[in-house]
């Protein structure tokens, strides 16, 4: 048998409904074809996943899948990718975790786990040395993150594990659900703990014992420590490891980029409260990295007493303080600490978490929802004590929780009067924390076409323009230099686009974090670069061009996956929000202007019909997706 | 002079990349399980620890190898485990203070630290500078402070050792 290098060349599927397990070998001519992580994940959803399906049936699949990097040398490398359909948005759902879970389960012997199936009675997934077993959960049931993580180590003894967990939200499938690896790393969006939840499928536990072979040690020993004198000495990247995701506060708040008030506004008067300043100074322990990372960007933090005391956890991010803070005025930091910490150890999306609360609170402000239907609580900005409350009420989908726990997007229709229009959504995920109308507008691209909807990392962080870099790109063909970031329409920002998502799509195949992506060429995982790191590792050639026509194939599975569940062209259009004016601060009037533009010109670019956003079947031909092709043509979706 | 590997704790973020590269140099394969330095992380406390050999030199006190196979590096002085000789009976393991010798599962034979020849492999690949390798007098400075910290507030127990008795006294 030929040796794999870099893969770990197994498969593992498990089938919940029989209490079945098979070991199988990795197609060869997969790591060509589609690389790894969410490339193998997207052909595996496009071959197996019946069309039209219901997230949380037992046929769906749920797929756990690390890249050929992960668990290696190479710097930013320790992901673990999920892919499923979305609860939330009945389209593709992928999301992705750093901690050390993807590069244990490698160590296990798995590059990928495909689930399926629901078990009678909850259980958890034990994965060592190249093997697996299906363990007994019902007395982890009901359990919260930490408290699972904490019995299944106990169970494993005096061994090194990584536990991937799910807590009482995707217990009680709360539709953005997350699934926490290692105690505070979060799978967060598009609802995957709801899907394994609907599983029974409590955890996944890996404690190594296969490892990872090298195809040419020496090679890839001494790219790797290059790479990491190039990326550590970069400015940029030394400012991520300094003050994390969070240092972005109070800058996006000095262009009036951070989202307040359910995105009426980009600027919160308070925001130095919820700054890195306020958290380094008062309430962070450490800083933490992913496995294998160089940057180091996760806060360790806590809340030593008062109402609001948490114990040490890693968090919170920018996202979260923006979800926690200025989205409902909030400018408490603890209560910002101990709501990372709750949604966490319930295993909840802290974004679409706070987002829906903070459209509740619009809403009920507006009189669009009244005490009727919230069960007498009043709803109130800046409140952090009725913040708390719905978290817990979310989790266990108590009361108003109940309804909270849909999201945003599907309690809007269940509830109607209005609140619709107040749902900043693409394709039913809630936008995150960075405006496009003041960001950059391959933002508004990538929230109106990203696969899984609105999303700022998935396939990448693409405010390029805003950042002033790229990341390598050029090499590849990205236009340089960038227009304008308020510039829109005519400017060539499709064909620019084209080439950051992917980028995107590369790294998410290769297994890395995006984070190595957000600097100048030289600091960053640039594409050659990427492409010398993986050649040495597994033996198979490849240039940054090959790369990248890879990454063009799994971007178009992704769409025509999405296609077959019965994606339209109206499905890649931005909420109402994001075509109205900010209302002050230093953004004051700043909208995107004709976003229907802006995606046929992205459309042109990918090789999409403009019309209707069908792909063509030159492009599939080109890309040799002949299956594709004829899965499509059968449902008359191609042009 | 020779040179000592040291850790400076505050700064490890915990990334597990020594443990990668350890593995990778010595066995072409990456495993933390073949590596001989290990991050010790407890994710639900401030606990982000690198641990490794002090090389004290206790495993290769005669009587505990029945093959000898423990030496003194004259160049490094590292102590070294003879894999070619070693049939992983484990006394090694049983006598190291800190858990610092294992048995792979490949081969069966000790895992040890061996500074890689003087050119240790885990300080290239922390990325914050955490792990050093520095001359030898230069260590003993930092380790007389760092024994000096622990005995801050009573992470040290507190030694029952009689007080002096008052001069002239009896």
């Amino acid at each position: 048998m030929e040796e794999w290098y870099g893969y770990t060349g197994n498969i593992l599927r498990v089938d919940l409904e029989r209490g079945k397990i098979v070991v199988e070998e990795l197609n060869r001519t997969w790591s060509k074809l589609y690389i790894g992580g969410l490339g193998f994940a997207s052909k595996v959803m496009w071959d197996e996943e019946l069309p039209k399906l219901h997230p949380l049936s037992k046929e769906s699949l749920l797929i756990a899948t690390a890249g050929p990097m992960t668990g290696t040398l190479a710097p930013g490398s320790g992901n673990i990718f999920w892919a499923f359909k979305s609860p939330q948005t009945g389209f593709w759902g992928e999301t992705r975790s750093g901690g050390k879970f993807g590069a244990f389960m490698k160590y296990s012997g798995f590059d990928m786990i495909i689930i399926r199936g629901r078990s009678e009675r909850p259980v958890y997934l034990y994965l060592e040395g190249c093997k697996a077993e299906i363990r007994d959960a019902t007395h982890l049931w009901g359990m919260t993150v930490h408290e699972a993580t904490n019995a299944i180590k106990e169970e494993a003894g005096a061994k090194e594990v990584s536990v991937a967990a799910i807590g009482p939200a995707g217990e009680n499938l709360v539709r953005y659900a997350s699934i926490i690896n290692d105690y505070d790393r979060a799978a967060g969006r598009s609802g995957g703990g709801a899907v394994m939840g609907s599983k029974h499928l409590k955890a996944i536990a890996a404690s190594g014992g296969c490892g990872i072979k090298v195809y040419d040690p020496e090679r890839f020993l001494s790219l790797c420590y290059e790479a990491q004198r190039a990326i550590t000495s970069d400015s940029g990247n030394k400012a991520m490891g300094m003050h994390g995701t969070i240092g972005g506060v109070m800058s996006l708040n000095a262009m009036g980029g951070l989202p307040t008030q359910n995105f009426r506004t980009g600027y919160f008067e308070n925001a130095y409260r919820v700054s890195s300043d306020t958290l380094e100074r008062n309430y962070m322990i450490k800083r933490r990295a992913c496995h294998s990372c160089v940057i180091g960007c996760s806060r360790y933090s806590y809340v030593s007493s008062g109402k609001y005391a948490t114990p040490p956890n890693e968090g919170p991010e920018y996202e979260t303080v923006d979800m926690a803070g200025p989205m409902v005025l909030n400018d408490n930091m603890e209560a910002i600490i101990r709501f990372n910490y709750l949604a966490n150890n319930y295993g909840m999306d802290t974004i679409t978490l706070g987002h829906t609360i903070s459209w509740a609170i619009e809403a009920y402000k507006l009189g669009m929802i009244n005490e009727n239907d919230t069960g007498g609580l009043k709803l109130s900005w800046n409140d952090a004590d009725m913040l708390l409350t719905l978290v817990d009420m979310i989790a266990y989908r108590r009361g108003f929780g109940d309804l909270l726990a849909e999201g945003s997007y599907a309690a809007s229709k269940k509830i109607g009067r209005g609140t619709e229009e107040l749902v900043n959504h693409v394709k039913g995920l809630e936008l995150p924390a960075h405006d496009p109308r003041v960001e950059s507008k391959f933002l508004a691209i990538q929230y109106a076409i990203g696969p899984r909807g609105a999303c700022h990392e998935h396939p990448i962080y693409p405010s390029y323009d805003l950042m002033g870099v790229d990341a390598g790109m050029r090499e590849v063909g990205l236009p340089w230099p960038l227009p304008d970031r308020l510039e829109e329409v005519g400017v060539n920002r499709g064909k620019a686009y084209r080439i950051i998502a992917l980028f995107g799509e590369v790294i998410n195949s290769m297994g890395y974090c995006n984070f190595y992506a957000a600097t100048v060429a030289k600091g960053s995982l640039n594409p050659s670069r990427i492409a010398r790191l993986y050649s040495s590792l597994t033996g198979i050639e490849m240039n940054a061009r090959e790369i990248f026509e890879v990454a063009e194939r799994t971007w178009n599975i992704k769409r025509a996956f999405n296609l077959r569940e019965g994606l339209e062209k109206a499905h890649d259009s931005l909420p109402k929000r994001m075509v109205t004016p900010v209302l002050s601060g230093p953004s004051k009037g700043l909208k995107v202007e004709r976003p229907n533009e802006l995606v046929e010109e992205t459309y042109e670019a990918f090789g999409w019909d403009k019309e209707t956003g069908y792909i063509k079947e030159s492009t599939l031909q080109r890309l040799s997706l002949r299956e594709v092709l004829e899965g499509l043509k059968r449902i008359g979706k191609v042009v | 002079m020779v040179k000592v590997l040291m850790v400076i704790p505050d700064r490890c973020t915990g990334c597990g990349r020594c443990e990668e590269a350890c593995s990778l140099y010595h066995f072409n394969v990456i495993d933390p399980l073949l590596s001989a330095i290990h991050v010790v992380r407890i994710e639900n406390e401030p606990v982000d620890a690198p641990v490794f050999c002090i090389q004290c030199g206790l495993c290769g006190i005669p009587g505990i190898c029945p093959e000898n196979a423990i030496y003194r590096d004259p160049n490094t002085f590292s102590v070294i485990i003879d894999r070619d000789r070693c049939t992983g009976c484990g006394n090694c393991v049983a006598v190291c203070p800190y858990g610092m010798i294992t048995i792979d599962r490949i081969e069966r034979k000790a895992i040890k630290c061996d500074l890689c020849g003087g050119d240790p492999q885990c300080v290239k690949a922390c990325p914050e500078k955490a792990l050093v390798y520095a001359e030898a007098e230069d260590v003993a400075y930092y380790k007389r402070v760092f024994f000096a910290k622990l005995q801050r507030k009573e992470l040290v127990p507190i030694v029952p050792y009689p007080s002096p008795k008052p001069a002239g006294d009896g």
